[in-house]
């Protein structure tokens, strides 16, 4: 038996927080076979995350063989995560890509970016609401972190 | 989000020193440490504005 990643503890203060779920988030998972340090460590994760919610449903992808799913997410990196709205059948993009493993602090956000989803409100400022409505182009934000 | 240590070009092609460090389209932009709302905003409308 694989050991679990997250203990006892850690599982119920997160079905705690997850009572606030509202609308079911997909998390569609991209591992690669090779040159993947982390990738078996982020799948457990993911899947041990998942399992806490029956709002939460993960879809994994191999980065090599579900090249074209990659492309349409536009996803190159491994271990990969898109958290999307799943409304129905529907996987619903709102652009949030994670590159790595989200360990330490970065779980934190994980947790938080799932409960974003669910809400399908971005919780910004009517201005910047306007703003990022008004955008006549593309606008990639990539936030590097370290596993603190 | 991307965790730099296991993307080192990537994040050396930055310049990723102090984290987090935001960067607006592949580095046209860059915000180190928190990056609060309205700043944030004002950083990507300078970077659009100057056309890149």
């Amino acid at each position: 038996m694989v050991s679990k990643l997250l203990n006892e503890g850690i599982v119920d203060q997160i079905r705690e927080v997850f009572t606030q779920l509202d609308q079911p988030v997909a998390i569609l998972y991209f591992g690669r076979k090779t040159d993947c340090d982390y990738c078996a460590e982020t799948s457990q994760l993911v899947e041990e995350v998942t399992a806490i919610s029956d709002k939460l449903s993960l879809k994994k992808y191999d980065l090599d063989d579900d090249a074209t799913v990659a492309a349409r997410y536009h996803v190159d990196k491994a271990p990969g995560m898109v958290l999307a709205g799943l409304d129905g059948d529907r996987i619903v993009d709102y652009g949030i890509r994670f590159a790595g493993i989200p360990s330490g602090h970065e779980f934190s956000s994980l947790i938080h970016d799932l409960l974003l989803v669910s809400s399908r409100d971005s919780g910004l400022d009517a201005q910047t609401r306007q703003f990022l409505q008004d955008l006549k182009q593309p606008v990639l934000l990539q936030v590097f972190v370290t596993p603190t | 989000m991307v965790e730099a240590t296991e993307f080192p070009e990537l994040s050396n092609r930055h310049g990723v020193s102090g984290v987090p460090q935001t960067t607006i389209n592949d580095g046209a932009g860059t915000v180190v440490g928190a990056a609060p709302e309205d700043y944030l905003v004002d950083e990507i409308r300078s970077v659009l504005e100057q056309g890149k």
